[in-house]
């Protein structure tokens, strides 16, 4: 019996060390620019690399501030994540309740040719797109961000599985009996009910709009307007001679995402693989 | 249910801030011009002076990056939006199909500093038809870069005017790094890269891709392509080559950490390695180039269709460009003149601590008197990708340089049908 | 769909009555009896067929254009698919991608297994923790994944060429080679993709019932045996997705490698993909017919790839 007991030991070592080996790899890149952010232009060239944290960090930083607008790029971003996801969160849930709790003709094949839209990969159309978006007047403006990414079909999809499963048709029935319109049965009466649906919802698209970068790369043109991905990428293209102030405003612009996805990490991952498991 | 409150609340919101006011409030007192450039470009205590210079108008100044010229025509193809005032870099010639876009700024008061501009770079500005789309802002007068101290060590001439005069050819100049790099155990490379001998044969030289009439001649012994090529190739096959391509990080590194010796470039390249390479400081000196002199860059002003106050454009950035301003911007920015009164201001023979207290602008100044002015044509800047990418793949993946050479002129024949 | 609807289609009174002659007006009256379903499902199709549909058929026009997006646009015929069909370099860009999706799905889709086991065995602590760890680098913006794995794959002061050197190994150029920046932009997305596959793995290990574990140690099965004939194939639909969902976000890959070495894809266009080549043909270089042309080429490379990866899959005899 002892030795199966140090067997099991030995083993919970063993995969603890694995495990933990990889978590390295995992968040060693965050180091590693934060390490960098610390260092001097000159030190990061140097050879062997510095591996400890500089002095410099605030420095670099002061730099960034200076050369770019990261707060308005930063406030800009928040705005673009935020609208797009609260126009997702109501299209979307609306779409999806619809879909789950009421039939109507035809309701088959619609829903068929939005899971069919899926499929389609939206750097088909990138050029016509854009020259769609000129038409508009739309080119360098947040509506060619937030409107053509308002409502999309993997979110009605994800809202009508939840909803199947956890809005009850009863209570639906109560509520026509009681006088409740169609859209206050969506709004009164379902809506509270697929709140945890929503909020990996919401989680999901704000962290994709957030990352987003080929659109808006091609959309905005007034830096005042760019988001946060843009004015990296286009930081990173001015001032390669000042190395340090780039990586500066990369760990800046890594900073808030991270921050929000610990406040919500836990629930959010286990949706992830929930969502993963269901469809 | 306070969710329900949230996206209701923030729905209102985003229904006002998204139909209602696009934030372009119409401007009362101030008018305020957009401005695009590219680092080092302009200087940008300059163009704050002109905000004082000429109160009442805001220069709302962005510095684009990345690809700069694709920013600008997809701007043009939107149709809309984009800023009054843009600069161009050489490819200049690539916007005169789209000169209707642009302000003839001939009709905004041009002709009456015509005179004080060279009038070779003046000339690169107005398109076939007579319409002076872009005002000169500076040219690019090439020569020889090089690490006094690590000249001196491997038994190299260190004087610029021993090195221009044993280094006159391109051939003794690689021999020269053949030469170093035996000395140092090819621990440092005489050059950068290959594709930018590519790129200064060619600026040492009036035709190029194309004639005048647009007609390639790329492929005939009247254009430096086939000669800047071999020399190219040459450079690669005696691995002289610190394969760090220009304006990346890994050029800066090389630069900084003293593992290249010498490159040649245009006098802007000056501010560019002063801000990559400070741990080198003192110990670089420049002398005229190998295989001649030549222009390479060098870039323009100009005012969109689009903007509101041309007029108050063009004021700006002829002020921005009087011959005192470039004076200053050479002084500050290396930034060398277009202007010919600005050409023997004394800033020119200022001594600089960064080249061991070499006066450099004599040197390039020399440079500048022998720009034979070169004919881009539209396509320029797509033929030289091909080239250059082709190029890539001998120095670094060793394509065999005949194959190499016989695919670019494939690819460029078919990319001139297009 | 068990529950009761709440809107039958057809009321059982509606039809015993014979004298209902035209079934086309009843559809109609049917649909406008449902017009608050249609308003509340409308917008994606609206939004679909402004911003979707209509930009694919717009694009089979555009493809048959000479357009720089500026001047006038004139009718190329088939030109722009011969340019694209005869262009060495989309053919190159179509191997670069798919070469970067097999150098990057495999081993990533590998280390999430191993990760999801290890994380699945019973007496592992700090669970939550580990999670949370593996998940982070897939919230993290590209842009700056690539800003960071530059200086990590750089060929002058890169870190990796330290570790190497520690090792007396002789500095490598990672970036001026095509396999290295394959590699690059592969362990990119490695890094990114590893832990939200494990994440999904380890549901999927959690959710096959323990009882078939149980009952397989009963009749005497070892350990391997259990994990190829119980653990496998529960999984197979969980691993299916995961490859369906790396192939459509393979064929994708932009960003990292217009980050890391810039538009042309750097030397030999190694890093050149489809969606960048797309890219600087289009807004770089400004054939926009063309880039429109390259759209549909790429349309139907992925459609290939698509029914070649389900012919695959259907074609495995299933386990059980």
């Amino acid at each position: 019996m002892i030795g199966v007991n140090l067997m099991l030991k030995w083993k919970s070592i063993l995969l603890h060390l694995g495990l933990i080996a990889g978590l390295i790899m995992s968040i060693f890149p965050f180091y590693w620019l934060l390490v960098m952010a610390t260092r001097t232009t000159s030190e990061i060239y140097s050879f062997p690399p510095k591996l400890w944290f500089g002095p410099h960090l605030f420095d670099n930083i002061a730099r960034v501030l200076s050369s770019i607008d990261f707060f308005g790029a930063f406030w800009n971003t928040l705005f673009v994540a935020s609208a797009c996801t609260l126009l997702v969160l109501f299209f979307d849930s609306l779409a999806g309740f619809t879909f789950a709790k009421f039939n109507f003709p035809g309701k088959k094949w619609l829903f068929v040719l939005l899971l069919a839209t899926m499929m389609v990969p939206a750097q088909l159309s990138l050029v016509p797109s854009f020259v769609i978006m000129a038409e508009f007047g739309w080119v360098g403006t947040y509506k060619a961000l937030i409107i053509p990414g308002m409502v999309n079909a993997f979110g009605i999809f994800w809202i009508r599985q939840y909803a199947q499963e956890s809005v009850p048709s009863e209570l639906l029935d109560a509520g026509k009996i009681d006088g409740c319109g169609f859209f206050r049965l969506y709004w009164n009466i379902s809506l509270p009910i697929l709140r945890p649906a929503l909020s990996f919802l919401a989680a999901f698209t704000f962290i994709g709009v957030w990352n987003d970068y080929l659109w808006p790369l091609i959309i905005l043109n007034d830096e005042n307007k760019f988001t946060l991905q843009v004015a990296l990428s286009s930081l990173n293209g001015i001032y390669t001679t000042d190395y340090s102030m780039v990586i500066a405003g990369t760990l800046l612009a890594v900073i808030p995402l991270i921050v929000m996805f610990l406040f919500i990490s836990k629930q959010f991952i286990s949706d992830i693989a929930a969502g993963a498991i269901k469809s | 249910m306070n969710i329900r409150r949230t996206v209701c609340l923030g729905l209102l919101m985003l229904i006002m801030v998204i139909s209602g006011c696009a934030g372009t409030t119409p401007t009362e007192k101030t008018k305020t011009l957009t401005l695009w450039y590219w680092n080092r470009s302009l200087d940008d205590d300059l163009i704050k002076a002109a905000e004082q210079q000429f109160p009442g108008i805001r220069i709302d100044a962005q510095k684009i990056g990345g690809d700069f010229k694709s920013k600008l025509k997809t701007t043009l193809a939107a149709g809309s939006g984009g800023p009054d005032i843009v600069a161009f870099n050489d490819w200049v010639a690539e916007l005169f199909t789209s000169s209707d876009r642009f302000y003839d700024l001939y009709d905004l008061g041009a002709q009456q500093i015509e005179q004080d501009f060279l009038e070779w770079k003046w000339r690169l500005g107005v398109t076939p038809g007579g319409e002076m789309i872009a005002l000169p802002i500076d040219t690019g007068p090439t020569a020889l870069f090089y690490r006094a101290d690590l000249f001196e060590e491997a038994g190299l001439p260190s004087d610029p005017d021993e090195v221009h005069e044993q280094l006159a050819t391109w051939d003794q100049y690689f021999e020269a790094g053949q030469k170093l790099q035996e000395h140092f155990d090819n621990k440092v490379k005489m050059l950068d890269n290959i594709n930018n001998i590519y790129n200064q044969v060619n600026a040492q030289s009036d035709r190029i891709y194309f004639n005048p009439d647009d007609t390639f001649i790329g492929d005939t012994a009247d254009s430096s392509m086939k000669t800047a090529w071999d020399l190219a190739v040459k450079a690669a096959e005696m691995k002289l080559s610190a394969n760090a391509s220009t304006q990346s990080s890994e050029w800066n590194a090389a630069m900084n950490n003293g593992r290249i010796a010498s490159f040649v470039g245009a006098v802007w390249m000056k501010e560019i390695l002063m801000q990559a390479a400070p741990d080198t400081s003192g110990k670089w000196r420049v002398a005229r180039g190998p295989g001649g002199d030549g222009n390479n860059g060098g870039s323009f002003l100009a005012i969109m269709k689009t903007s509101k106050y041309p007029q108050e454009a063009f004021d700006v950035i002829r002020w921005i460009q009087n011959p005192e301003n470039q004076i200053q911007s050479f002084d500050k920015m290396n930034l060398f003149p277009s202007a010919t009164k600005a050409l023997d201001a004394p800033v020119m023979s200022k001594p600089e601590a960064f080249f061991g207290n070499q006066a450099t602008g004599e040197i390039f100044s020399a440079s500048a008197m022998n720009v034979k002015p070169a004919y881009f044509g539209g396509k320029h800047g797509n033929l030289n990708g091909i080239v250059s990418r082709e190029l890539s793949s001998v120095a670094l993946e060793g394509k065999n340089p005949d194959k190499a050479w016989n695919d670019a002129l494939a690819r460029v024949k078919k990319e001139l049908l297009r | 769909m068990k529950n009761s609807m709440l809107n039958h289609p057809a009321p059982p009174e509606q039809k015993a009555v014979p004298s209902h002659p035209r079934p086309k007006h009843r559809l109609t009256s049917e649909i406008w009896k449902h017009r608050k379903e249609y308003l509340a499902i409308s917008p994606f199709f609206i939004v679909f067929a402004i911003f979707g549909l209509f930009p694919i058929a717009f694009s089979m026009f555009l493809s048959f254009q000479k357009w720089d997006g500026i001047g006038e646009m004139t009718f190329n015929g088939l030109n722009n698919y011969q340019f694209m069909l005869t262009d060495p370099e989309f053919w190159k860009a179509v191997g670069n991608t798919l070469l970067i999706w097999v150098y990057s799905t495999i081993p990533m889709l590998f280390f999430a297994l191993i990760i999801a086991f290890l994380l699945n065995a019973a007496f592992v602590r700090f669970r939550t923790f580990f999670r949370i760890g593996y998940f982070l680098p897939n919230v993290t913006s590209l842009v700056a994944v690539a800003i960071v794995f530059g200086t990590l794959f750089s060929n002058n002061y890169g870190l990796l060429n330290y570790v190497l050197s520690l090792f007396g190994i002789p500095s490598v150029e990672w970036l001026n080679k095509t396999w290295g920046i394959q590699l690059a932009v592969s362990v990119m997305v490695i890094w990114r993709w590893v832990g939200y596959n494990a994440i999904i793995y380890l549901a999927g290990l959690q959710s096959i019932p323990s009882v078939l574990y149980e009952a397989a140690k009963i009749d005497g099965a070892s350990g391997i045996q259990a994990f190829f004939k119980i653990t496998i194939p529960n999984l197979r639909p969980i691993i299916l997705f995961t490859v369906i969902t790396s192939t459509i976000g393979g064929m994708q890959v932009f960003t990292e490698p217009q980050v890391l070495v810039g538009n042309d894809g750097g030397v030999s266009g190694g890093g050149l993909t489809i969606v960048l080549y797309l890219y600087r043909e289009a807004f770089v270089h400004n054939y926009f017919g063309y880039g429109a042309a390259v759209g549909w080429g790429m349309f139907v490379l992925i459609a290939l790839f698509s029914i070649l990866n389900w012919r695959m899959v259907q074609g495995k005899p299933s386990n059980d």
